[in-house]
């Protein structure tokens, strides 16, 4: 006869409970327990790394709610690692030399040299355009490699590069809209540095923000890293008018801060109430927003600047999602992509709008949408974006954003060339020379 | 007892050889897999066209060479590493000097006093670097704080500590230098307390001053230890790019770039694989020779 426990359970009883429990458990569970191998062949694993984003509410939507629901309902354990934005050249490229490493691999700016160890995405494009309609020319010029007729990565979004400028003193110099021209932004900055001592915040280092910056002026003012054929045109009359510019920018109304910059810093300099304007994305003002800092009102947005030859800027960052050839799961790698772009309206809210469509059906709305934003202060204060499209373009523009526009944008020869005539290191001629020499010899090696 | 004594003797000798190809192995798996693997690779893509995404690989000869030494950004880094390490190991070794002189008398708090100097060297390099960062950061300088605070400058008109070429340069130098100093102060500190106490005595009987005494008795009786410092204080600063990367990332403009931060931003942010591996092996002539120095330093010591 079984003994009688405490609780008034039997050992028998015990073991029936158990037993039966431990059936259920198994009957559930079975492949796990029994053929764990099985179990795990049949749960897939996709592995993404991509940026921490400047906006966090991003993340926490990107990994908490879409990865987990695709991951449970494709029966796949999504993993996403986020690093910071400036590590993810160096990333990408120990990924490449290993052959391991992530699924899939988001950078920042078209990574064109990275084709032949990257799958093609015309596939994706497909699926999603079928669904979403046609991508935007940005897109397709940032991903695409005309002589190969290969997709070497997707874009999802990309970002906007406008102007942010601080109201009170632009409004005190004359400028209360802020500044709408190169040639405004020179005499107002130059007021405001006289009257109040504040410098004018734009980036001349060897870092993202300086890059789309200079690459803005130099659109503008007409001149170009290379024509739409891919044969170098640097070395230009229009490329000396903007160094000239940035020069004279430079002396009347900065202070050799920008030489020392990060990604982040021109956020900082805007939000500690230092300069008078910046180029960067909306990271600056939604800051402000999140932390209820007291400057948030007196920061505006406006649009890219227009210059002698056009109104033109770089997009601040383009999403480039790659999948490597040596990806263990490229099959759901796809798969996320074509369905993450189903879900792009929900990502588009909870970025606050710092990712802007590549496929525009998705956001229908947008204009309406970033015309009255409660969180911003005053609700408007994005409406200036909603013509985003007809001023941003890609890097490398007029041409494709090819394997040597790649390497010459990491090179940093864009930004080098005009910091040093900036600081006067240089003639404008001889770094325009400087400048056509490197990208030659870049070039040259790409054909 | 004798027999068992006689057994384990020849178990040792017998095992040694083995014993000792076993704890050595370690060491030499650690420089094939680390220092000699990548250094043959290097060379290896120094010759050739390797680009990150690249998968084939072509001999271009003294291309990557030629081509480097015409830039200015190299020309740059050279006299920055020559610069950076000849500099600061002079202000290392005079302030060890002072401060193994300061710290080798007996006063109250001596013992903290020593802890705070040492901080620098125990800390991780990237945490002081990052430190550094910021006490010098155009925005939050707590240095140009203070000289507006006083009334030095004015408060858009602070010194760029990080902004100006030269002041740039001299920030580097600084931070290397606070790194190395406590390095080289324990260990002339530790020099200065092996001299018999006797001879700087006889010394001060006979009339010898202080400058006489120190010159010309205890730094070249300390020679030996001097060298140790200074070997490994080059080495540390010459291949370091960790201060200069963080403080500057090389900037302003490739100014106070130094072989190997400059390798590192051509060769693996800048996708030029080949190029970096040229750069790097620049490092090497000069890394021989200290390496011969200190071989010759280490056996000296051996024979004395």
């Amino acid at each position: 006869m079984g003994r009688k426990n405490d609780q008034g359970l039997s050992r028998r009883d015990f073991i029936k409970l158990s037993g039966s429990g431990a059936f259920a458990l198994g009957a559930n569970s079975g492949p796990f327990f029994l053929f764990p191998e099985r179990a795990a062949a049949e749960q897939k694993t996709l592995k993404i790394l991509q940026w921490s984003h400047f906006v966090p509410a991003y993340d926490t939507w990107f990994d908490g709610t879409f990865c987990k629901q695709w991951g449970q309902k494709n029966n796949t354990n999504v993993i996403v690692d986020h690093i910071n934005l400036v590590d993810l050249p160096a990333k990408a490229a120990s990924e490449a030399s290993a052959q391991k490493g992530h699924d899939l691999f988001m950078l920042l700016s078209p990574p064109a040299a990275y084709e032949k160890q990257t799958i093609d995405m015309a596939h994706v494009y497909q699926e999603v355009e079928k669904k979403h309609g046609k991508k935007i020319d940005l897109a397709h010029k940032s991903t695409y490699n005309p002589k190969t007729k290969r997709y070497f990565a997707f874009s999802d979004a990309y970002t906007p590069d406008p102007g942010n400028w601080h109201k009170d003193w632009w409004t005190e110099a004359g400028f209360p809209n802020g500044p709408d021209t190169w040639e405004e932004l020179r005499v107002g900055a130059k007021k405001i540095r006289d009257k109040t001592g504040h410098p004018c915040g734009l980036g001349l280092s060897q870092e993202l923000d300086t890059s789309m910056a200079m690459r803005a002026l130099l659109w503008s003012f007409g001149g170009a890293e290379q024509d739409e054929a891919g044969n170098v045109t640097i070395n230009s009359k229009e490329t000396m008018e903007a160094l000239k510019y940035m020069k004279a920018l430079y002396q009347e109304s900065e202070t050799p801060e920008v030489f020392t910059w990060t990604p982040p810093s021109n956020n900082q300099a805007m939000l500690a109430g230092r300069v008078s304007y910046v180029a960067n994305a909306i990271s600056i003002t939604r800051q402000s927003e999140r932390e209820h800092l007291p400057i948030d009102a007196k920061i505006m947005v406006s649009r890219a600047l227009k210059g002698p030859a056009r109104r033109i800027a770089a997009e601040h960052v383009m999403d480039c999602y790659v999948i490597w050839d040596f990806a263990e799961n490229k099959d759901g790698a796809q798969q996320f992509l074509i369905d993450y772009i189903d879900a792009f309206h929900d990502g588009f809210a909870a970025g606050q709008f710092y990712n802007f469509p590549c496929f525009p059906s998705t956001v229908p709305n947008l204009k309406q949408e970033i015309a009255n934003d409660p969180r911003a202060n005053p609700p408007d204060k994005y409406k200036v974006l909603g013509d985003v499209l007809d001023w941003a373009t890609n890097i490398g523009y007029p041409g494709y954003g090819t394997a040597a526009i790649d390497e010459a944008f990491k090179a940093w020869i864009i930004p080098t060339m005009f910091a040093k005539v900036a600081r006067g290191d240089e003639t404008p001629e001889n770094a325009a020379k400087a400048a056509e020499e490197e990208y030659k010899r870049i070039f040259a090696r790409w054909k | 007892m004798a027999i068992a004594r006689r057994k384990i003797k020849s178990f040792g000798a017998a095992q040694s050889p083995l014993l000792g190809a076993a704890m050595f192995s370690p060491a030499v798996l650690y420089i094939l897999l680390l220092v000699a693997g990548p250094f043959f690779l290097a060379i290896f893509y120094a010759f050739s066209d390797a680009r990150i995404g690249n998968t084939e690989l072509h001999y271009v000869g003294l291309e990557n060479f030629r081509s480097i030494l015409q830039s200015p950004s190299f020309r740059v880094a050279i006299r920055n590493s020559l610069i950076f390490t000849i500099c600061s190991q002079i202000v290392v070794i005079v302030g060890a000097n002072i401060l193994a002189i300061a710290l080798e008398q007996p006063f109250r708090g001596r013992g903290f006093i020593r802890f705070l100097i040492l901080l620098p060297w125990v800390a991780p390099i990237a945490l002081g670097a990052i430190g550094w960062k910021w006490i010098l950061d155009s925005i939050y300088s707590v240095i140009s704080w203070v000289l507006v605070a006083l009334h030095f400058y004015k408060p858009f008109n602070a010194p760029m500590w990080l902004g100006e070429p030269h002041l740039a340069i001299a920030s580097v130098l600084l931070v290397h230098s606070w790194r190395l100093m406590p390095f080289s102060t324990v260990i002339l500190l530790a020099g200065r307390t092996a001299i018999p106490k006797d001879i700087p005595e006889a010394a001060a009987v006979d009339g010898a001053g202080f400058w006489r005494t120190q010159l010309q008795i205890v730094i070249p009786m300390m020679r030996p230890i001097l060298s140790v410092a200074v070997l490994f204080g080059l080495i540390f600063t010459f291949t370091d790019m960790t201060v200069v990367y963080i403080l500057t990332a090389g900037g302003p403009f490739d100014s106070t770039q130094t072989l190997p931060s400059l390798a590192f931003a051509l060769g693996i942010q800048g996708s030029d694989l080949a190029a970096g591996a040229a750069i790097s092996l620049f490092l090497v002539p000069l890394l021989v020779i200290i390496a011969y120095f200190m071989l010759r330093v280490a056996h000296r010591a051996e024979v004395t």
